[in-house]
């Protein structure tokens, strides 16, 4: 009697996931729990921390079906996996900003493309450590600070490393308040922290309404492999402009953006199984990344010193570090950091312009990577 | 793949990448700061565009 009760309990913990339960495991819940921990109490992020943070914890329980094929959890990884969600990101975030400030100032564009010297210096350095090509191009991306961006070049150069590269990526970005400052004063005077900037120009209706048409011709024509991302950013965009889409523009800047924020998420933690996540190359991968934002920072700062040389009028140099694509955390930086020192000198309309333009220069260097990789 | 998997080749690669992407969003600017020219062409009822709203 005794002996068929063991055996039905060995049987019964066969059919449940403790069997396979492991310290890995441990340590990745404990991961999750942390994130939800700094989501709910610090604030850090909490609209991408919960869902991944949860979906870590569930796929780090041997036997749950729901990161398996058949699972709900698998197919929200499918939606990354075969590129269709970063797409539907940028949509969502076209819908919600202007590119007013990047038209009104076309010579600060180029700090978008200046900030970005970060990728290659975690890409050479992760060909150093080890990595193949293609995976020392997707570690490098992280230092464009553009989530959706980073997971679409992810997913075609090194498509296993994805769960290691967004999670540093969203941690950095969520983390560049505290990355930034220090880079941003170590590399300018007090003299050049105050230089206020000249207002803008008025940007007309009707130029609004070229912009997204207008760059969605130029990235086609000449970065097919990116053209997804900022085609549906355009798209997006001109819903916003048009005025008369107004209803679209609603749904893709709230509803549709929502519903891709918790299948993203959710894809994300489904990835952070303990056996993949709990090795040598994670850590590297996270110290490539902080070294990606650093050099990106210090390079736009650089970049906007340099354009000095040559400007009668003056830029605030803590512009260059909005080079950076995160929208709009890395342009609110600059502008904090400006405000430090004047209390009177709002940069934050300014800083928006090279914000923005990093994006296009992370879809840029992303496209042309993938090109010079022969990645289609 | 153009590119060789080596120290080597991850420089070439950033070299090319960086130049030619300040080269692309310089063009970029260059296309903006043409952007006033839109404005020769007329302006546009925003009121109307609104009202016109579906």
């Amino acid at each position: 009697m005794f002996e068929q009760l063991i055996s039905f309990a060995g049987a019964l913990e066969a059919q449940t996931g403790l069997s396979q339960f492991w310290w890995g495991n441990v340590v990745m819940i404990a991961i999750g729990a942390g994130m939800i921990y700094l989501a709910v109490s610090k604030g850090y992020e909490p609209l991408l921390l919960v869902g991944i943070g949860f979906s870590c914890i569930i796929s780090n329980i041997p036997g749950s079906d729901l990161i398996l094929p058949g699972g709900l959890f698998h197919y929200a990884y499918q939606g990354v996996a075969l590129l269709i969600i970063p797409p539907l990101i940028f949509f969502g975030v076209g819908a919600m900003t202007d590119f007013g400030p990047m038209i009104a100032n076309p010579k600060l564009v180029i700090l978008g493309a200046a900030a970005h010297l970060g990728i290659f210096v975690a890409l050479i350095g992760a060909k150093a450590l080890g990595f193949t090509i293609h995976e020392a191009g997707a570690i490098g991306i992280i230092g464009g600070a553009d989530g959706p961006m980073a997971i679409f070049v992810t997913m075609k150069l090194a498509p296993h490393l994805l769960p290691q590269v967004s999670v540093a990526a969203y941690s950095y970005m969520a983390l560049m308040p505290l990355i930034q400052p220090p880079v941003m004063r170590l590399l300018t005077t007090h003299e050049e922290r105050l230089i206020t900037m000249k207002q803008t120009r008025p940007i007309s209706r009707l130029e609004k309404i070229a912009f997204p048409i207008v760059i969605g011709v130029i990235v086609n024509l000449f970065f097919p492999p990116v053209a997804p991302l900022i085609t549906m950013l355009m798209l997006g965009n001109l819903f916003k402009e048009v005025l008369v889409t107004d209803r679209l523009a609603k749904t893709a800047a709230n509803d549709v953006m929502n519903i891709i924020i918790i299948i993203l998420t959710v894809a994300i933690g489904s990835t952070m199984a303990a056996d993949k996540f709990l090795t040598v190359k994670t850590i590297e991968i996270v110290v490539l990344g902080l070294v990606a934002f650093v050099f990106g920072t210090a390079s736009g700062v650089v970049g906007a010193k340099i354009m000095n040389l040559f400007l009668k009028e003056k830029i605030n140099p803590l512009l260059g570090s909005a080079g950076i694509a995160s929208v709009p955390i890395a342009a609110r930086v600059s502008h904090i950091v400006a405000l430090r020192e004047n209390k009177e000198n709002y940069l934050i309309y300014h800083a928006m312009g090279p914000n923005l333009a990093g994006v296009f220069g992370t879809a840029i260097s992303g496209g042309i990577m993938l090109a010079l990789l022969g990645v289609k | 793949m153009i590119v060789p998997d080596s120290i080597e080749g991850a420089v070439l690669l950033s070299v090319i990448d960086f130049t030619l992407s300040i080269v692309m969003i310089s063009g970029i600017g260059f296309i903006l700061a043409l952007f006033p020219l839109f404005n020769r062409l007329g302006k546009v009822d925003e009121a109307k565009l609104r009202q016109g709203q579906h």
